[in-house]
């Protein structure tokens, strides 16, 4: 029997271990190994699957204040709260299935989507080349102004100096991994700065306010948000040149999901036609304001007001 | 940021959000551990028994098992754990939390069977060997014998796994599991005050190992006292 458990366990670990290749070489052509691993029931009929039955299974990184974060004074399901989060009730609630939340970090929600693990992944995703290569991207939904705006905060004393990305030269600019900002970075500080790869954005300011890092790469929401929290950071007065790709975000799902997409690009539509996107920003943003970043502020001085 | 805007802030924090660190993160923290070192212990006896048995390809398969986990970043195994084990046995059913403690199970597993394989060895030769003259048989000699002697370099070896595993529960905040790493994952997203959190985590934390360690140390000597 300890025999058997342990050959149970072997296997299960190695068969882990070659699994967990796939995201791991992000690079490499990784969608051979998706439908390999998948043992979930993959899209073979013309409509569309659940992960489980009866269930969608949205993954999200609940820590992005007003897209998708958690209401403390709730608990289970309810405590999730935010943009992304209305946007993923209403298209369960048009599917006519029950939605559940699976909130794990940024990177993990890729994962979960590429293992299909989860349905789709609702996290403020942008459009890239190489997501769209190895998943099935929803077409835009806006989320209004703030948040498809990008730019960068720096600190208080230098806030308004920079115009340029060439003002920027010879300084250290921080971004959260595998974010948009981050391939954002990449493609406009090459040989000028040096980009700093962060595990979220909260790291990235940490880094910036203990001055190892200059800048910090972010959507003009957020870094708003952050600001309001953090008296000495300021925006820096210099924001991305960004084509549409970059200005809407995406919902992420399987390769394999083909027919799901489809049904979700026309509930987005739907939403649009409808006017709901405006209404679900306000709504978001009002909780997050009650719950936060009125909450506890600072006055001109730097104390809390 | 003064050092008075930062008291104040904790405390601002600590008043609205007191709950969220010390009933929902805390109890989570504290069942995970207890889940796993608990099961861990149970588990890496069995293992530990394993390999010291005669059976050769047992033996191997569970040194490997307990290299492997060793040798891979918990990290590494939660994630492995949380995506693969719904999706290798889609029937049960698996919700995050009982995933996120199997994985610290096995994990811990590995560790407490080496804990539990060298405080057997640790004990003296000659005692086997007496008691095997006496008349002792092996199993009398296992129970009655090595094993309470054993159970005194074991035990206080297992209170540092707990202390250990207490700090690795904070890694499977990756999937909100809700343990104190997570409430400051909560907080910081909500309030935008990382540093202020971080240290309200930190001070639990450490209030939490140290004083188990403490538990620890008055136990081991207690046993010491005891020979």
């Amino acid at each position: 029997m300890k025999k058997l458990f342990a050959l149970v366990m072997v296997l299960c670990m190695a068969f882990s271990l070659v699994a967990c290749a796939a995201p791991a070489a992000e690079e490499a052509p990784a969608v051979e190994e998706a439908p390999a691993v998948e043992e979930a029931p993959a899209e073979e009929a013309p409509a569309y699957t659940f992960v489980e039955d009866g269930k969608l299974l949205v993954a999200l990184s609940p820590d992005f204040s007003p897209m998708e974060f958690v209401d403390t004074s709730k608990s289970g399901q309810d405590q999730y709260v935010g943009f992304d989060v209305f946007l993923a009730k209403y298209i369960a609630e048009q599917l006519g299935v029950e939605l559940e939340i699976k909130p794990m970090s940024f990177d993990a929600c890729q994962a979960a989507v590429q293992m299909g693990a989860v349905d789709m992944s609702i996290s403020g995703f942008s459009w890239t080349e190489e997501r769209a290569a190895n998943y099935c991207l929803s077409d835009y939904y806006f989320a209004g102004e703030n948040e498809t705006e990008q730019t960068i905060i720096v600190a208080a004393d230098k806030a308004g100096t920079f115009a340029t990305v060439e003002d920027f030269a010879g300084l250290k600019i921080g971004a959260q991994g595998a974010s948009l900002q981050e391939s954002l970075c990449n493609s406009n500080f090459e040989g000028i700065a040096t980009v700093e790869i962060f595990k979220d954005i909260n790291d990235a300011v940490l880094a910036l306010k203990s001055g190892k890092i200059d800048g910090v790469a972010v959507a003009t929401g957020n870094g708003e948000a952050i600001i309001a929290n953090n008296p000495d950071v300021g925006m820096s007065g210099f924001s991305f040149e960004i084509d549409e790709s970059a200005e809407n975000n995406v919902i992420m799902l399987n390769k394999n999901s083909e027919a799901l997409t489809a049904k979700v690009n026309e509930l987005l539509a739907a939403a649009l036609e409808a006017g709901y996107y405006g209404e679900w920003y306000a709504a978001a943003q009002e909780l997050a304001g009650i719950e936060t970043a009125a909450d506890v502020s600072y006055d001109d001085e730097g104390n809390v007001a | 940021m003064t050092f008075q805007t930062f008291c104040e802030n904790i405390v601002k924090i600590m008043v609205k959000y007191w709950d969220v660190f010390l009933i929902k993160g805390l109890s989570i923290t504290i069942s995970l551990s207890i889940i796993a070192v608990f099961f861990g212990a149970i588990l890496g006896a069995l293992l530990a028994l394993g390999k010291m048995s005669r059976f050769k390809i047992l033996r191997g398969i569970i040194t490997a098992f307990i290299e492997i986990i060793r040798g891979t970043p918990i990290l590494l195994q939660l994630y492995l754990f949380y995506f693969i084990l719904p999706m290798a046995l889609p029937a049960l059913n698996i919700e995050t939390y009982p995933s996120i403690a199997i994985a610290l199970v096995v994990n811990s597993s590995a560790y407490v069977s080496e804990v539990i394989r060298s405080g057997i060895q640790a004990v003296d030769k000659g005692q086997t060997e007496a008691a095997r003259s006496l008349g002792l048989n092996k199993t009398q000699t296992m129970l009655k014998v090595v094993l309470p002697q054993a159970v005194k370099n074991i035990l206080p070896a297992l209170g540092n796994e707990f202390i250990m595993i207490i700090k690795e529960t904070s890694l499977a905040s990756t999937f909100f599991v809700g343990d104190l790493m997570t409430s400051y994952l909560t907080v910081r997203g909500a309030t935008f005050l990382a540093i202020e959190s971080l240290f309200i985590v930190g001070v639990i934390y450490f209030v939490l190992t140290f004083a188990l360690s403490k538990l620890v140390g008055v136990y081991e000597n207690k046993l010491k006292n005891a020979e």
